[in-house]
């Protein structure tokens, strides 16, 4: 079903403003409609940048600590806080949070540091056997030093020229060399040394020999070193700080939504006024609300106009709530359209097990999807998704024993039985007929999705859309079926007893409703089309779409596909692990450890992708095939003005 | 050595039959996983806290790999190449199992390497908005329907051969 909604105006004492925006936050009932005329000068985006800067610096600090926080464990239910309580922390939050990136911008200087060090010292290798200090190899008013990398040849070249003197350092090959010569023939030397092989080198601005220099940097590495280890660990102790830091940030987030509703509002001198979208069954809850705060406030409720375009809240009873996830991951439905979920659901159990149609899978994905809801207690899309998996697990348990497996394993195996299971078909041993019995159940989910849409038609008093666009289809589809039973029925054993079918004609029937249907579409397709040849070809176009109905019949295939796919894959794995338990001797109890424990990996891995592939698989035959009947989507999420958190769950 | 290939003929066709279903699926998926996970790993590079969607995403184009060797396997079966069997393949039955395998093989191997250009698709896409995750595995996996019917093709095909 889906919630009609109401646009609330609502005119208030200005000073009582936030008050109420605040209360309205934690009601969580209205979606806000910007009215403002944003006169405050960038007051509010300014206020916005801040709080999202905030956060951003919360968040930081809080990456870092977190692999050494307490980590809950993987199914433990979301921390829950009080507001006033995580309000209090930002304080706290804030000095921890300080304390936090200093010690990062403290690390990230020190390995800034470390590296130039490392730079420094690689380059003063080769000149570690020179025992003058750095600084004392200076110009002067007489001599020109150069300083530089040169390889043997270069170096004997320069030993050749007088006018140079020289001293080599370091590993042959790669020479360190500090050369002198007479100032007035620099120039020349500086000219002859681009001819050799030599690469100008300046020294560091260090004390002492390079040696000297190189045992400084090595202890100030040894110092950087210790000082990064002691920042670790001052890291890991801010690990405690985490809760903290979490709670800080998600207050944040409701302040800074809140700060948002703040700049869609329209103020004057002493009032406000602030516009919005309520679900017509809260109203009383944004009443409540505000009257929490004061009395002294004006609202008005109404029915959305023609041209205004509300949000489309979906509700639906405990059973079928959880499948409107899937209907969100499709598209939203119109607001003014129909809720397609409690139509779907049904259909969605079924087909899914089908799919699936292993008893063993379907209960670890029922068993596994129950423990997820009972210890994780989970909210919102993952436990519409826990939900859609328990039932499609009950759902896959029931066609495991009708038409699929055990593990992969025939239940006639386990039960010691010969031929009687699977109950009622078995897909391996009679394709056709399991295909067969597939493109049936398509006929009669496509249909249903007319049935649907006849329904609409007639609530809109369109009754002849109603009969000539939809029960045409059905009629030819059950025809269809009625007319081809008796063929299909040779692909089954034993063929199905039809006497009373022909007793009944109802394979002539079958024709009968054929041609019926296709004369409705026919003559009425083109039913708004004066001209009468004109209209006829409309007819025959609107018959062409027998062959989309054709590929959406044929696209059920999947669901005899899918279910092989998932029973072979088992059997093979069944296969393999028990070739390893052929051994004898100690190999058969190491064998059968080794299968053991590899059945049961590649077992979740089967039912993890076959899972993953039913779940898709079954949503589009709804999508496409189904939602294409009736379905108008287009609609859009209600986003309320409300607690949202990224970390803890607020308590009442 | 001619004669020794005349007489085993059958069952010379069906391991081919095997090597060709499990060849198919299993490059196209080391192709179709490799290219996601280039993807994947350019995603991580930003934003390494979406691992988990880009991994599932580049794995999708992997089980056409699984299909191939499910086919293969089954070959191997009814061809008596398992341990405890021993099944005499004429070689119209060796042809029948060898041609069976090519639906298999080349579905899987084209459709995993198309597969994963969608998932590579949908890698960059989560990178910039994060919630249409749920979308991109959608139509990622609209691409393995043609795997899977190349996989039931097969199966029907390996199992309609009278042994």
């Amino acid at each position: 079903m889906i919630v009609s909604m109401k646009r609330l105006t609502l005119v208030g004492i200005r000073q009582e403003e936030t008050d109420i925006l605040r209360a309205l936050q934690k009601a969580g009932a209205v979606e806000l409609i910007s009215v403002t005329s944003d006169d405050d000068g960038g007051e509010g985006a300014r206020r916005l940048d801040e709080a999202a800067e905030r956060i951003s610096r919360f968040s930081e600090s809080l990456s870092a600590i977190k692999p050494y926080a307490k980590k809950p464990g993987l199914l433990a239910p979301a921390r829950q806080e009080k507001l006033e309580k995580m309000q209090g922390d930002v304080g706290e939050a804030e000095v921890a949070s300080t304390h936090i990136r200093a010690i990062l911008e403290e690390k990230k200087q020190i390995e800034a540091r470390l590296e130039k060090d490392r730079s420094t010292y690689d380059a003063l290798i080769p000149w570690a056997d020179m025992d003058q200090e750095m600084s004392s190899i200076v110009s002067s008013k007489f001599t020109q030093y150069f300083t530089g990398l040169v390889d043997p040849a270069g170096e004997a070249a320069i030993r050749e020229q007088e006018a140079i003197s020289a001293e080599f350092y370091g590993e042959p090959g790669n020479r360190a060399a500090v050369l002198a010569c007479l100032k007035e023939d620099a120039r020349l030397v500086a000219g002859f040394l681009k001819t050799v092989n030599w690469t100008d080198v300046s020294f560091p601005h260090l004390k002492g020999t390079p040696r000297e220099a190189m045992q400084a940097i090595e202890q100030d590495e040894i110092a950087g070193e210790k000082r990064l280890i002691e920042l670790h660990k001052e890291l890991e102790s801010c690990g405690v700080s985490a809760d903290l830091l979490e709670n800080a940030a998600d207050a944040l987030l409701i302040e800074q939504d809140n700060l948002a509703a703040q700049t869609q509002v329209e103020r004057d001198v002493s009032i406000f006024r602030l516009e919005g979208w309520v679900r017509s069954d809260e109203t009383d809850k944004v009443e409540q609300a505000i009257r929490s705060v004061t009395d002294a406030y004006y609202t008005e409720y109404r029915d959305p106009a023609e041209d205004e375009v509300p949000p489309t809240v979906l509700k639906n009873d405990a059973f079928n709530s959880p499948f409107e996830s899937l209907i969100t991951l499709y598209s939203l439905p119109d607001a003014r359209g129909i809720d397609a979920t409690p139509y779907m659901t049904p259909f969605y159990i079924f087909l899914f097990g089908i799919m699936l149609s292993d008893t063993g899978y379907g209960l670890v994905l029922s068993l596994g999807a129950w423990l997820l809801l009972k210890l994780k207690k989970p909210t919102g899309g993952l436990r519409g998704l826990a939900m859609v998996l328990f039932w499609g697990g009950i759902s896959t348990m029931v066609w495991g024993v009708l038409v699929g497996t055990f593990f992969g394993l025939d239940f006639d195996v386990i039960f010691g039985t010969v031929d009687r299971f699977p109950l009622l078909i078995d897909p391996t041993g009679n394709p056709v007929g399991m295909l067969l019995f597939c493109l049936l159940l398509g006929i009669i989910h496509i249909c249903s999705g007319h049935v649907i849409k006849m329904k609409m038609c007639f609530e809109d008093r369109d009754w002849q859309s109603a009969v000539f666009d939809n029960l045409s289809w059905v009629f030819i589809l059950i025809g269809l079926v009625l007319f081809a039973l008796p063929m299909a029925s040779t692909f089954f054993d034993p063929p199905f007893e039809l006497g009373w079918y022909h007793a009944l004609y109802l394979d002539k029937v079958g024709v009968g409703l054929i041609l019926a249907g296709s004369a409705m579409i026919l003559l009425f397709k083109g039913r708004e089309k004066k001209n009468p040849v004109m209209r006829l070809a409309s007819g025959l176009g609107g018959l062409y779409g027998v062959t989309s109905y054709l590929s959406d019949i044929l696209s059920y295939a999947r669901l005899l596909a899918l279910g092989i796919a998932t029973g072979y894959l088992a059997m093979v794995f069944n296969t393999l692990c028990s070739m390893l338990m052929g051994g004898s001797g100690v190999m058969k109890v190491v064998g059968f450890l080794i299968a053991v424990v590899l059945l049961i990996a590649l077992h979740l891995f089967s039912i993890a992708i076959n899972t993953l592939g039913t779940f898709v698989h079954c949503a589009r035959l709804q999508y496409v095939e189904f939602f294409g009947k009736f379905y108008e989507e287009g609609g859009r999420a209600f986003k309320p003005l409300q607690y949202k958190t990224k970390h803890v769950q607020i308590s009442k | 050595m001619l004669e020794l290939i005349k007489a085993n003929l059958g069952l010379i066709l069906a391991t081919a039959g095997a090597v060709v279903a499990a060849a198919g699926g299993i490059l196209g998926s080391a192709i179709g996983v490799g290219i996601a996970g280039e993807a994947a790993a350019g995603l991580v590079s930003e934003q390494p806290e979406r691992f988990g969607n880009a991994l599932v995403l580049q794995l999708l184009p992997g089980t056409q790999g699984i299909y191939g060797l499910v086919v293969a396997v089954f070959i191997a079966m009814r061809a008596g190449l398992l341990p405890g069997g021993s099944v005499d393949v004429a070689v119209a039955q060796g042809w029948q199992l060898f041609f069976a395998a090519f639906p298999m093989a080349l579905g899987g191997l084209i459709s995993a390497i198309h597969q994963a250009r969608v998932s590579a698709a949908g890698i960059n896409t989560i990178g910039k908005r994060s919630e249409e995750f749920g979308h991109c595995m959608l139509m990622a996996i609209m691409v393995e329907t043609y795997a899977i019917f190349s996989l039931l093709i097969s199966m029907l095909l390996i199992f309609g051969v009278k042994l």
